[in-house]
């Protein structure tokens, strides 16, 4: 009993404790999937799908659709054509432009499955075959290869009743190279490829798709060689890289044989100083008053013509300390050796604007006056005089104005040549402001030409050099109202005067004057008295070097003769005549200019007569010898 | 003698002098016909009027394909409403060929036919579809309310220029006259045509979409069988 019951108890039992090793699990089959449909020509698609599990039963997929707005469900009409677990429409089942609503079942002997649905339109499921007979050959252009692929649709798309419309794609590579060159067709089936490698050999494969659907597969590639024409090309750089070499050489040739010259033609050399008289030479030598005697220029400053009349001439008295004698009589030298090798500087170097001789004439009228610098360095302002004879229209005057550094700069000397220098109080009503303002403007022209003092005690220096900056301006600004004046030979006179008169005037201002060894120390000659009661005074020389036109050279002091109830100097000559030269007040007749009168202590510059008077009284007292000490009288305050 | 032969002349003169602007008045009631040689007139082949036209089409096809996935983006309706039953086109009423041999076996006159009667359905449907979306917006940007008014505009343009090729293919007697003048395309509304107010803005986009297609299709098939030397 107990066994029979266990053995029932097993035998119902067993079914579930047998192993499953062998035995499979009985399921409904799994639910299939449609993977995609296609159609090749938009008349006949395929719709394929992937099987779910088959629940280890056999099963049967079956494929459903229905089509749009339409109940009726058709089954697949063809399982085998397309291949497995797929289902082919033909023509006869295809529409085009109507929804497909598809459906696979799986079905197995426990039960069956549905996929989801899907939807199609066959208008937007077109992938076409790839297309058909694709040739490439070579084709030569003007000597250089390209290559020319042609294709034709695929066979089963009609293209020719406008059915299916088509555009390529093909793609280029060379072999053994991994990357594809594209290029897109359009509708057309036929295209070129330009650019080739000689003796590269080509993969050409060509593709194409509808307007609104998925590329074909690639087409078999075609194979092409290029033949070389490597060597035309290689002749071609051959000749163009010997010729250019050629060139080269050539070039490089006429560089090196022109290099100089190119040199200067790129590169044209700065221009040294033209300082006129500057002498690298003299200055290596270093023989500071060489230096100094070869900057004296003959023609420089311009004379200026006064057109003051009633100049009265005015002698400066020139003291030559012992010293200076001899740096004067070396400077003559220097001078000498100047003014016989002539000048080889150029005129208008290193000159400030109110230094140029020709600015200044152009600046002030027509030249006007002779004027005699009264410290002459010697023989440059002589020959400048000389110099400017020949210019001047009424060739009478002679200037000799310097606009070169004395050479006594150095040690003091100055006084007398800033006298040269300090022209002219302006004719008409000048102001001091004025003045300085000038002098402020033309400061550079001046310090150009100057030579800073040697020594910063003698303050006659620095106030001649003041003098001078303040007076150049006056100088300038006496030549533009030149016009004004009615004659031009007085004015030199007037000039002369003024020059002293103003020299004096601002050297006693700055009160500067002092000290004897700052006196003048060059002595002014008189040249000649022309016609209209003129001094000409010229520098006096040791030697007698004469340019052309100055007959009376080297000869004669001019004395003081004596001075007159009108406050005038009265020279004469020793040599030729005796003739008592007058020096006329210019001032009566221009406004506010200055008269000739030598005024060392005057306080305006402007001031004519009285101030000069006791002066030059005094100074009568001094110039015994007739000669008028331009140093007295400027040391005369202190005495 | 001469005064016989002056009146005989008289009378030719003023015959001549009458029948001359009777024929100038003749020909100007009729349109202005232009050939190939004639100066003045811009005269199109009807291949160049084909091109036009296709291109035409092309783009207008183009643009509804755009909306249509824009609106697919949007929306993102289930799959299940798209093959939904009940989902009908206002344009089902008209018979299109569904296939290549039922086109190709379709008259010029009768493909030319549908074709404008396709185009001339769509004109309304697009113009308030524009409006709608131009004021509601919808959640679309003005990118998509230019394109919708861009389609309205192509398919009266595409509808004009299918009527002129129809009319020169008239002329040239490629076609006889049974096609309908622009006088009468209106007729060609269907009757009950006013069920396109029902339809919703995605399915309005998705018939159309096919219908573009349609018209792009046929007018292909036209230009291969009458002027096939053209790209066909």
């Amino acid at each position: 009993m107990m066994t029979n019951v266990w053995e029932a108890v097993v035998l119902l039992l067993l079914p579930f404790l047998a192993p499953n090793a062998e035995g499979t699990q009985y399921s409904p089959p799994g639910k299939p999937a449609l993977t995609r449909c296609r159609s090749p020509e938009k008349e006949t698609f395929t719709c394929w799908w992937e099987p779910g599990s088959d629940g280890g039963l056999s099963t049967t997929y079956a494929l459903y659709y229905r089509k749009e707005n339409s109940e009726t469900v058709y089954e697949c009409p063809d399982y085998h054509t397309a291949g497995e677990n797929s289902c082919f429409f033909n023509k006869n089942d295809t529409s085009i432009w109507v929804n497909y609503n598809i459906t696979v079942v799986a079905t197995n002997a426990l039960g069956s499955s549905f996929s989801d649905p899907v939807d199609i339109d066959v208008v937007y499921i077109v992938k076409p075959n790839p297309p058909e007979e694709l040739n490439v050959t070579i084709m030569e252009d003007k000597g250089w290869p390209y290559l020319r692929v042609s294709w034709k649709p695929p066979q089963k798309a009609d293209t020719r009743s406008g059915w299916i419309t088509l555009i390529y794609e093909l793609r280029v590579k060379l072999e053994g190279e991994d990357d594809w060159e594209m290029h897109l067709a359009g509708q057309q089936k036929m295209f070129n490829i330009f650019s080739l490698r000689s003796g590269g050999s080509y993969h050409v494969q060509v593709r194409c798709k509808p307007d609104h659907g998925f590329w074909s597969e690639w087409s078999s590639a075609d194979y092409i060689k290029v033949p070389d024409y490597f060597h035309r090309e290689k002749s071609m750089w051959i000749l163009i890289t010997v010729f250019s070499t050629f060139i080269f050489l050539i070039f490089m040739c006429f560089l090196h044989m022109n290099s100089n010259s190119l040199k200067y033609y790129i590169l044209p050399p700065i221009p040294g100083p033209k300082i006129k008289g500057f002498d690298k030479q003299l200055l290596k030598n270093g023989k500071s008053d060489e230096i100094f005697c070869a900057l004296v220029v003959p023609d420089f400053p311009p004379t200026t013509s006064s057109k003051c009349e009633n100049l009265m001439v005015e002698y400066l008295e020139v003291y030559v300390s012992e010293e200076q004698e001899l740096i004067l009589e070396e400077s003559k030298e220097l001078h000498n050796s100047l003014k016989c090798e002539g000048s080889t500087s150029d005129n208008d170097s290193g000159r400030g604007s109110c230094d140029s001789h020709t600015l200044l004439m152009d600046k002030c009228g027509e030249a006007k006056g002779d004027e005699r610098q009264t410290d002459g360095e010697g023989h440059p302002m002589e020959m400048e005089a000389q110099m400017h004879q020949r210019d001047w229209k009424e060739g009478t005057l002679s200037s000799a104005y310097q606009d070169i550094v004395s050479p006594d700069m150095s040690s003091g000397r100055v006084k007398t040549w800033p006298s040269v220098f300090s022209p002219l109080h302006q004719c008409g009503s000048t102001s001091l402001n004025q003045m300085n303002s000038l002098a402020m403007a033309k400061q550079h022209c001046l310090s150009d030409n100057l030579s800073p003092p040697g020594s910063a005690s003698s303050f006659l220096p620095q106030s001649g050099r003041s003098t001078t900056e303040t007076h150049r301006p006056n100088y300038c600004e006496f030549y533009s109202s030149d016009k004004q004046l009615s004659s031009p030979k007085p004015q030199a006179q007037t000039h002369r005067k003024l020059q002293a008169h103003s020299d004096i005037n601002i050297s006693h201002k700055q009160a500067g004057l002092q000290s004897p060894a700052l006196r003048p120390t060059e002595y002014v000659e008189v040249q000649r008295v022309n016609k209209e009661d003129m001094v000409l005074l010229q520098p006096v020389e040791s030697g007698c070097v004469c340019g052309d036109g100055c007959p009376q050279v080297c000869q004669d002091y001019s004395k003081v003769k004596g001075l007159n109830s009108d406050n005038m100097l009265l020279l004469h000559r020793d040599v030729m005549e005796g003739e008592e030269v007058r020096s006329h007040c210019e001032k009566q007749e221009t406004n506010g200019c200055i008269t000739s009168h030598i005024t060392p202590a005057t306080q305006k510059p402007t001031d004519c007569i009285p101030t000069v008077t006791p002066i030059v009284q005094k100074e009568m007292g001094l110039a015994v010898s007739g000669y008028v000490d331009t140093a007295a009288m400027l040391t005369l305050p202190t005495h | 003698m001469m005064s016989g032969n002056f009146r005989s002349a008289s009378v030719g003169w003023v015959v001549l002098v009458c029948l001359v602007p009777y024929r100038t008045l003749t020909s100007t009631d009729a349109a202005p016909i232009c050939t190939n040689a004639q100066a003045g007139c811009h005269v199109l082949s009807l291949a160049n009027l084909f091109d036009r036209v296709i291109q035409h089409s092309a783009r207008m096809h183009g643009i509804s394909n755009d909306l249509h996935s824009e609106f697919e983006q949007y929306f993102l309706p289930s799959k299940n409403q798209i093959g939904r039953v009940g989902r009908n086109c206002h344009t089902s009423t008209i018979l299109t060929p569904n296939g290549k041999e039922n086109a190709q076996r379709m008259a010029r006159e009768e493909l030319t036919e549908v074709i404008l009667k396709l185009l001339v359905a769509w004109r309304d449907p697009l113009w308030h579809f524009h409006q709608n979306m131009a004021h509601h917006q919808h959640g679309f940007t003005t990118f998509s309310s230019d394109k919708a008014l861009e389609m309205s505009d192509m398919v009266h343009e595409l509808r004009k220029g299918v009527e002129k090729v129809a009319e020169k293919m008239q002329l040239l007697g490629m076609m006889s006259d049974s096609v309908s003048s622009q006088a009468s395309s209106e007729a060609l509304l269907p009757p009950d045509s006013a069920e396109w107010r029902l339809m919703k803005e995605y399915d309005l986009l998705y018939c159309f979409r096919r219908d573009s297609n349609k018209v792009q299709n046929y007018l292909k098939i036209l230009q291969c069988r009458i002027v096939p030397e053209h790209g066909c």
